[in-house]
C-alpha cells in the first residue's frame, strides 16, 4: 500500500477540528489548494505560531502568550476576588458581562468522578496555592451547573473554606426576561428551592 | 434480524452521558422495566436542545426509545420531578451508587426492584438521612439483585444460629465461619455476629455497625468488580489528602 498522499493527509488532518467531518474536510483541503493557496500558507503559519507561543498563564492558567495573561497584568482588576471557571471560554463570557471586576483562575476542566477525571487533571492545587496567596478573600465559584460543574464546586468550596476564604457560588434560577409558561421545570423547580427573601 | 422496537414513556434515570459526535450524547441510562440502557440522545449538545437541563443525573424522568440493534435512540425525555438536585456530599454518593450500577448491571436486564431501592436511596441521600446507612442500604439490595444475597443469620457450615457477641470471618459466596486466627478462613474479613445480625434487618444507625459493614461491603464489591476501580471512591481519596497537614 502506498503512504497517502499530501493531499489525503491534509484532508485527515483537517478531521480533527470541530464539526468537520469527511466531506467538509475534503471541501477545505480543495478550496485552500484551488483557490487560496496564500490563505493557506498564513493559516498553517499561524498555526504553528500559535501553538509554540501559546502557554498557560502563571497566576490565572488560561491561554497567554507571555507568563500573565493581559487581566492579571492589569493592575485594575479587584484582586481580592477569586471567579473559578471550567474554561477560557467561561471566561470569556463572564468578561462579556462587564459584571465582575475581580480576577480568574480557569481549571481546564472539571472534576468527573465516573470518567475519572480528579483534582491533578484540574490543577487543584495551584488554585488552592494561587487563592492562600493572602491578597484574595472571595472565591466566585463559577463552574456549570451540571452534576460534574456542582461536584466541582462543592469539593473546591470545602477546601478553600477550610482555608479561611469566603467562598459564593453562582446563583441560579429564571432566566432574565424569562416567563415561567416557558421556563423548563428543572429550573422553575431549583429557582423555587433556592428562593430568597426580597 | 433484530426487531425495531419503540418504547415510550418508562420511568428511569440517567447514570452518565458520554460525548457522541459533534451534537450528540451518549447516554446510559437506567429504567425501570429494561435496565441499563444505552441510548442515543441526537443533537442534545446544540446550544438549543430542548433536552439542556433535562438529560441530567439523579432526576427521575419519562424516557422515550426506538430503533434495533444494540443501541437505540432516545426519542423523548420527560422531567418528572419530586427529587431535589443533589449537593455537596450526596452527590458524591450519588457518584458512587451511578458507578455501581455502571459497572455491575449488564446491559438490558431488567432489575424493578434494584431500581425501585436506587430511587429510595436517592430520595434518602437528597433528604436529610443518615449518607452512610443510604449507601449500605444500597449496597445490601444490589449484592442480593445480582444474585450474591448474603446469609447474615446462620453460620455457613453448622447452620447454628449467629452469636451477636461473637466474630466471625465472612466467606465469600459460602457465609460466616467462626473466628479463626490461622488456616483459610483467617484471609476473608473479619465481622461480629452484631454487626451481621443488624445487617439482616437493614439496621445501620450504630456506629460500630456501620463501620463494619463498610468494610464488609467493600470487600464483597471489590470482588465483584474483578480490579476494576471504581473513580468516585478514588475521588474522594484524592481530595483527603489535600488537607493533609503539609499543604
Amino acid at each position: 500500500m502506498n503512504p497517502p498522499s499530501s493531499l489525503e493527509e491534509l484532508v485527515q488532518a483537517l478531521r480533527c477540528l470541530p464539526g468537520v467531518g469527511p466531506k467538509a474536510a475534503q471541501r477545505m483541503t480543495l478550496h485552500l489548494l484551488q483557490h487560496d493557496p496564500a490563505g493557506g500558507t498564513r493559516l498553517a503559519e499561524a498555526l504553528k505560531k500559535a501553538l509554540s507561543n501559546i502557554r498557560h498563564c502563571e497566576q490565572c492558567n488560561t491561554f497567554t502568550e507571555s507568563a500573565l495573561c493581559a487581566l492579571c497584568a492589569s493592575g485594575k482588576r479587584d484582586p481580592a476576588l477569586l471567579c473559578v471557571v471550567e474554561t477560557p471560554a467561561d471566561l470569556l463570557m463572564i468578561e462579556q458581562t462587564q459584571a465582575y471586576s475581580g480576577l480568574y483562575f480557569v481549571l481546564m476542566g472539571r472534576l468527573s468522578p465516573l470518567d475519572g477525571v480528579g483534582p491533578k487533571d484540574i490543577h487543584v492545587e495551584r488554585l488552592l496555592r494561587r487563592a492562600g496567596d493572602g491578597v484574595v478573600r472571595e472565591v466566585v465559584l463559577a463552574t456549570n451547573f451540571t452534576v460534574e460543574g456542582e461536584a466541582t464546586a462543592h469539593h473546591l468550596g470545602e477546601l478553600l473554606r477550610a482555608r479561611g476564604l469566603a467562598v459564593s457560588r453562582l446563583a441560579r434560577g429564571v432566566p432574565v426576561g424569562g416567563e415561567l409558561e416557558y421556563v423548563d421545570s428543572g429550573t422553575l423547580a431549583q429557582a423555587l428551592r433556592d428562593r430568597r427573601v426580597v | 434480524m433484530a426487531v425495531s422496537t419503540r418504547v415510550a414513556d418508562r420511568p428511569g434515570f440517567i447514570l452518565h452521558s458520554y460525548p457522541y459526535s459533534e451534537t450528540s450524547l451518549l447516554v446510559e441510562a437506567f429504567t425501570r422495566e429494561h435496565g441499563r440502557m444505552p441510548l442515543i440522545a441526537k443533537g442534545a449538545k446544540r446550544p438549543q436542545s430542548a433536552w439542556r437541563g433535562v438529560l441530567l443525573a439523579f432526576q427521575p424522568l419519562l424516557l422515550s426509545w426506538s430503533g434495533r440493534g444494540d443501541v437505540k435512540t432516545l426519542t423523548g425525555a420527560e422531567w418528572q420531578g419530586g427529587l431535589p438536585m443533589l449537593g455537596g456530599r450526596a452527590l458524591a454518593c450519588g457518584f458512587y451508587l451511578n458507578e455501581l450500577l455502571l459497572k455491575l448491571l449488564a446491559r438490558e436486564d431488567a432489575h424493578p426492584g434494584l431500581f425501585d431501592t436506587y430511587r429510595a436511596a436517592l430520595d434518602g441521600l437528597a433528604g436529610a438521612a443518615d449518607q452512610a446507612a443510604c449507601l449500605r442500604r444500597f449496597e445490601l439490595r444490589l449484592l442480593s439483585e445480582l444474585g450474591y444475597g448474603l446469609s447474615l443469620t446462620h453460620e455457613a457450615e453448622s447452620a447454628q444460629p449467629l452469636d451477636p457477641g461473637s466474630r466471625y470471618h465472612y466467606v465469600f459466596e459460602r457465609g460466616p465461619m467462626p473466628y479463626s486466627v490461622h488456616g483459610d478462613v483467617a484471609r476473608y474479613p473479619e465481622v461480629s455476629g452484631q454487626t451481621l445480625l443488624a445487617m439482616a434487618h437493614e439496621e445501620f444507625a450504630n456506629a460500630a455497625v456501620k463501620a463494619e459493614a463498610k468494610a464488609l461491603f467493600r470487600a464483597l464489591i471489590n470482588r465483584m468488580l474483578d480490579r476494576q476501580v471504581l473513580h468516585s471512591r478514588q475521588l474522594l481519596r484524592d481530595l483527603q489528602a489535600f488537607d493533609e497537614p503539609s499543604l
